[in-house]
């Protein structure tokens, strides 16, 4: 099949390399022309814009960062609707907000492109090892075209719903995944403070029912200490403000993302925004008084001195 | 001085009113022509669009919902950028982001246009009063020039800092008033369910470090159950979604901020979003397992 695929990050990369690995033609397009030397290698086609890309491809993947970058790949100068064709389908596997998801699709229907909205979840590793879930909404008809190549990509392929559907599906995702982090850390940080080793607490968590997929992962990275990323924290950040403007916009309350939102802005403040999400640890240690362990504020072992 | 006004809702009217009394000469705009009628009998002038009214006046003042029809009346087709010449002074006195002030600010500025932000504090009662408080951020000869009118409409009247910085006290004193509201619906339903008297408490609390214009005034709101707006809760939604956003922006952890736009997501999603803000007294005591 004639593909396009515009996002060659960390995970956009190896999800290219698989397209191209299975027998697809790939044509692609980068910002930085170092970003798709790897690509061109393994043998697809360098393109001069978006616009070249869609007039070479039936269907096109992106997967870049934001909602301004889908907008204007999309629908700026030497955009993907000069080149896409009707019946033809943009797949956009990036994070953006529902409501963005939605508009795009709808001024790409006044053109007779189809689009699909369709996220995924599984990070770098899931992206290299094509064990990704992918998270769909749009048409049932138009993913039935496209389901071999997402099959390519992920392990796990659900159809959540119409347009934007697979976005609120992610933000959900981001939503447990992220609550998750931060409950954990404060449990590390409270087994510290109190006096407990929070390898071992993480060890008997592993086996009862506090057991998760978080606590495997980033647990570990918390009691290594080892805060390279993974998951950039300051992508979280801004799937959190996504979060917040839907219960906005919803009327929804949403205490406990609402609360994990400020540890992720005091995050972004302390300047870890590149870090793995981990990371939160630091930040709740960051705003405690250094003490003893086991030693409650104001007892008289406590030892408290502020640090700086 | 010649003066324009433009949106004339529950504050604008009242404001525009004193602004007249003030002994200003008045021309107004509002999106719907009925809105302007009680100015017109007042002896205002009526103007066709936003430029209009910026080309029969000295200083032009909008007092809208939100950002984009603050952008509209500002820099849109019909918009007073579009009146354009050295000396027009443009203010803002509806509550935005402050990122959107700044924005509004540099394009009038780019056609010699002086522009204010003027949110202010004090609701309907203080707008009727001329006691509004007004939070102004520009330049100091702007605001000079602007001063008079501004003593017809309000009495705490302060100089906050360069473009934005008046919408950024604004949303500081929305912290604390939509805080405000919230701890003292919270601590008037706690008094009520643990059986005593709500009204005593707060009559107590009135006399010691828990007194706040909140707690007198809001607070007899609620004993009284009395949900008229005032200030709807949508608005305040609104203005804790700016505070939010600006978090977000900085990088600044506001956790009892994050929690009560959170109680405000719930009253407009519940259907409490037209009552004043005192409502969310009905949220909780909902949430507390009592009808509301």
């Amino acid at each position: 099949m004639q593909l396009g695929f515009i996002g060659l990050g960390v995970m956009g990369r190896p999800m290219a390399l698989h397209l191209l690995g299975a027998g697809h033609h790939l044509a692609i397009w980068a910002r930085r022309p170092v970003s798709s030397d790897p690509l061109v290698d393994a043998g697809a086609l360098r393109c001069a814009s978006p616009a070249e890309v869609a007039r070479r491809s039936e269907v096109v993947f992106t997967m870049v960062t934001a909602d301004a970058d889908v907008e204007r790949l999309a629908f700026g100068a030497h955009g993907l609707v000069e080149g896409l064709t009707a019946g033809s389908v943009l797949v956009d596997m990036s994070t953006i907000a529902p409501p963005s998801a939605r508009a795009v699709a709808q001024r790409l229907a006044a053109h007779g492109v189809e689009m699909l909205d369709a996220p995924v979840s599984g990070g770098e590793q899931g992206a290299i090892a094509a064990t990704l879930v992918i998270m769909v909404g749009g048409k049932a008809k138009v993913l039935e075209r496209v389901r071999p190549l997402f099959e390519l990509l992920g392990s796990r392929l659900v159809h959540v719903g119409d347009h934007g559907a697979g976005q609120v599906a992610k933000a959900c995702n981001q939503m447990v995944m992220v609550a998750a982090i931060q409950a954990l850390a404060e449990a590390l940080h409270l087994s510290g403070a109190a006096g407990a080793d929070p390898a071992r607490v993480r060890q008997a968590l592993a086996g009862g029912s506090a057991a998760s997929r978080v606590l495997e992962v980033m647990g570990g990275r918390m009691v290594e200490r080892d805060f390279a990323a993974g998951v950039e924290a300051r992508l979280h950040h801004k799937d959190y403000a996504v979060l917040i403007a839907e219960a906005h916009r919803l009327g929804l309350p949403l205490p406990v993302s609402g609360q994990v939102a400020q540890q992720l802005n005091a995050l972004m403040a302390l300047g870890w925004g590149r870090c793995d999400t981990a990371v939160l640890l630091r930040v709740l240690e960051s705003g405690t008084l250094r003490r003893r362990p086991g030693a409650a504020p104001g007892s008289q072992d406590d030892s408290a001195r502020v640090e700086r | 001085m010649k003066v324009g006004f433009i949106g004339l809702g529950i504050m604008g009217r009242p404001m525009a009113l004193n602004l007249m009394r003030g002994g200003h000469q008045l021309t107004v705009w509002a999106r719907r022509a009925e809105s302007m009628q009680p100015l017109l009998a007042a002896g205002a002038c009526a103007a066709a669009h936003p430029a209009a009214v910026a080309e029969a006046v000295d200083v032009v003042i909008s007092m809208v919902a939100d950002a984009p029809d603050v952008e509209q009346v500002m820099l849109g087709g019909q918009g007073v950028v579009q009146a354009a010449r050295t000396g027009l002074v443009a203010v803002d006195m509806s509550t935005i982001r402050p990122a959107a002030a700044r924005h509004i600010a540099g394009r009038l500025g780019e056609h010699g246009i002086d522009f204010l932000d003027a949110p202010v504090s004090g609701g309907e009662v203080g707008a009727v009063a001329g006691t509004l408080s007004i939070m102004v951020g520009g330049s100091v000869a702007a605001f000079a020039a602007t001063r008079p009118a501004f003593e017809c409409m309000g009495r705490n009247i302060v100089h906050i800092g360069d473009s934005g910085a008046g919408q950024v006290a604004k949303a500081a004193n929305q912290i604390v008033t939509g805080v405000g509201v919230l701890t003292v619906a919270e601590a008037l339903n706690f008094a009520a369910r643990s059986g005593v008297d709500p009204a005593r408490v707060r009559e107590a609390l009135l006399g010691g470090f828990a007194y706040s214009k909140i707690l007198e005034n809001h607070g007899q709101r609620m004993l009284d159950r009395n949900f008229k707006p005032g200030f709807k809760s949508w608005m305040h939604q609104k203005d804790m979604n700016i505070v939010m956003q600006s978090a977000h922006e900085l990088g600044l952890c506001l956790p009892v901020s994050a929690a009560t736009a959170q109680m405000y997501n719930a009253m407009v999603g519940s259907g409490l979003g037209e009552e004043d803000s005192i409502a969310i007294l009905k949220l909780l005591e909902r949430l507390s397992g009592e009808a509301g």
